[in-house]
């Protein structure tokens, strides 16, 4: 019973870290921008195969490819931002569509270029083994992803709380036209905010690549798990998206050690959501502002 | 007693209260009628040209016959849903399971896959109502894709990665070729009737009012609509349609999997059918299905490996290009019916 109890505290622990890492950029672009990345996926794709690609087809190695790859997306997200997002802001079915089909075009560009077969790794391990926490065997790449999500989430927090740019684009996520009237730039704090949101993505990819599979179609899964750690928390809150993400990290950690059916994970986080949308239909949070 | 009135442009017939009208002027009906002599000669010229176009236009008509009820589902709950394919899903699964375990054919596992649809459509009816702004997307989206893990957790019942194989077929005459033709007719037949009768229901009372709810919530609230009854009523009534759908696919094929019906991708081509067709006009969806499928067809052939590269492509270019979609073209300079406007949220 005990022991149970320690797996399922530990992997909530590392688990609900991790997505909190997947689900951060996907909250604050629902927070900020007031629309729906449905491309968000695409970014987990990238962030794997284009370091791959550097490496594999450009000879370079693992840090100038990661450099590369980084320019490369932020160069994506401005031209989604400024082809998409801005141009349809008043027709959000086809900023939706559109994103959706941005997020297919990647992932069968890459399965064209790259198919499962082709063995995609990038060698991202920072601390090689696993560690024993009382009962429980865990990786320690994993642990360490848990610890770099948290210090990264309280930088982002940080961020918002204490800078004035973090100031304006909290004033953004909660209402555009008085923001424009004290003069915040909207368009400069939108653009910064489709590079903000690369960061968690790009690290938290990074950290679980070496950890958990890699495929083309990896990004939908992720997605997945960011779009109920999304609707949990309340569309956009950070408060609510940390809390939703240890939520869904329980919920999983439970049916997979207690129920002993990890198959049905997603699922049970699916009924969770639900259940939780019935009796607060706007999530966790109490606002939709950032904070 | 029947009274007629003859009008310049109609017969009126009247008896107890209750009206019949007969357009004459024929700028009513010419073009639908060519429209229709149209499409019902397509599928005899394939037969004759190349017999493989038939499964084309199977799947066009198919496409169409989803976004129709897709359509009129986007009018009457004023939003849209991003995963219709569920309900295909719901359709095709219950006749295949039927199919395989009792051995019935396609005439006994049809009511058994409309009533599944209908009630898991029931069961998620509530959304409509609680999910407001983007969360009715974003349920809407998941459902299917949580729906194809089920098929995956259960793979002894569903065969998740490869489907369930040996379901009777819609039709077996012997003949390969007149299969396909008399099937193609079936499934044109069946996108005619969701045309007709939901284009009925959009000219009717409950049109107007379902309009209403689009336009404004709050003012068809006002005006005395029960906005929760024509919200579930809508939803539950196109997502019955769309199931048919999936019994036909089961049937079609002889097998139904999961995996080719339910992920985004499939989805994302009945939104495009929807909106590069005409931006939820009904009659746009039967352009959006006939152009998506043949186009689809069209680059497999030409293009071979990295077509479903360029077909997306393709696809967006059109969406970022054409802002009442194909119909709009047509449209435009003629005479201009209620165009719904699409709400992602309310």
């Amino acid at each position: 019973m005990w022991e149970t109890l320690q797996v399922v505290l530990i992997y909530t622990f590392v688990l609900g870290s991790i997505y909190l890492l997947i689900s951060l950029g996907f909250s604050i672009i629902c927070g900020v921008l007031r629309i729906f990345h449905l491309g968000y996926a695409y970014l987990f794709t990238l962030t794997v195969y284009l370091a791959w690609m550097f490496m594999k087809e450009l000879g370079f190695g693992l840090v100038p490819a990661l450099i590369a790859m980084v320019a490369i997306q932020f160069g994506i997200s401005y031209l989604i931002y400024k082809g998409i997002i801005m141009k349809y802001m008043d027709r959000e079915e086809i900023i939706l569509t559109g994103l959706l089909l941005v997020s297919i075009i990647v992932e069968q560009a890459v399965n064209f270029r790259y198919p499962i077969q082709a063995g995609v790794f990038i060698q991202t391990t920072l601390v090689e083994g696993s560690s024993d926490i009382g009962a429980v065997v865990i990786s320690n790449q994993l642990l360490i992803g848990a610890g770099i999500a948290i210090l990264l989430t309280v930088l982002f927090v940080f961020f918002f709380l204490k800078t004035r740019t973090g100031l304006a684009i909290r004033a953004l996520s909660q209402d555009i036209y008085s923001s424009q009237i004290i003069g915040v730039n909207v368009e400069v704090l939108y653009t910064v905010t489709m590079f903000l949101i690369l960061i968690p993505v790009i690290v938290g990819t990074l950290i679980v690549a070496p950890v958990w599979a890699v495929d083309p179609t990896m990004g939908s899964l992720y997605f997945t798990t960011a779009i109920l750690v999304a609707i949990l928390g309340g569309l956009g809150n950070i408060k609510g998206t940390i809390i939703a993400s240890y939520l869904i990290g329980f919920t999983h950690a439970a049916v997979s050690f207690v129920v002993g059916e990890p198959r049905f994970m997603n699922f049970s986080a699916l009924v969770l959501v639900m259940i939780i949308l019935m009796v607060r239909p706007q999530g966790i949070a109490k606002s939709e502002a950032l904070w | 007693m029947v009274d007629v009135e003859i009008r310049r442009d109609r017969i009126i017939l009247r008896y107890k209260g209750k009206k019949w009208d007969w357009i004459l002027e024929p700028r009513y009906w010419r073009n639908t009628l060519l429209w229709t002599a149209g499409l019902l000669v397509f599928p005899i010229l394939c037969y004759f040209i190349s017999p493989i176009l038939l499964n084309t236009v199977v799947n066009a008509n198919l496409y169409a016959a989803i976004a129709i009820p897709l359509a009129l589902m986007t009018l009457g709950t004023g939003r849209i849903n991003f995963g219709p394919n569920f309900f295909i899903g719901v359709g095709g699964y219950t006749a295949a399971l039927l199919s395989i375990a009792y051995g019935w054919g396609p005439l006994k596992t049809f009511p058994f896959a409309v009533l599944m649809s209908l009630l898991s459509a029931l069961v998620f009816s509530p959304l409509v109502i609680v999910a407001r702004g983007l969360y009715y997307v974003l349920l809407t989206l998941l459902l299917p894709l949580v729906f194809m893990e089920i098929t995956f957790i259960y793979t002894d019942t569903f065969k998740g990665d490869v489907g369930l194989a040996g379901i009777q077929l819609l039709l077996n005459t012997g003949m390969v070729k007149v299969n396909f033709l008399l099937t193609a007719y079936i499934s044109m037949i069946l996108m005619l009737l969701y045309l007709w009768v939901i284009n009925k229901v959009i000219k009717s009372r409950y049109g107007l009012i379902m309009a209403t709810i689009n336009d404004g919530e709050e003012v068809a609230h006002g005006i005395g609509v029960n906005i929760n009854k024509v919200k579930i009523l809508a939803f539950v009534f196109a997502a019955g349609m769309i199931g048919v759908a999936g019994w036909f696919y089961a049937h079609y094929f002889g097998t139904f999997a999961g995996i080719t019906y339910l992920p985004l991708n499939f989805m994302i081509k009945i939104l495009l059918v929807i909106f590069i067709g005409g931006r939820a006009q009904i009659f746009g969806c039967v352009v959006g299905g006939y152009f998506i499928a043949f186009l689809e067809m069209i680059l497999v052939v030409t293009l071979g490996e990295i077509q479903p590269v360029l077909f997306p492509v393709i696809l967006a270019v059109l969406l970022f290009t054409l802002p009442e979609g194909l119909f709009g073209l047509y449209r435009r300079r003629r005479y201009r019916e209620y165009l719904p406007t699409l709400h992602v949220r309310r």
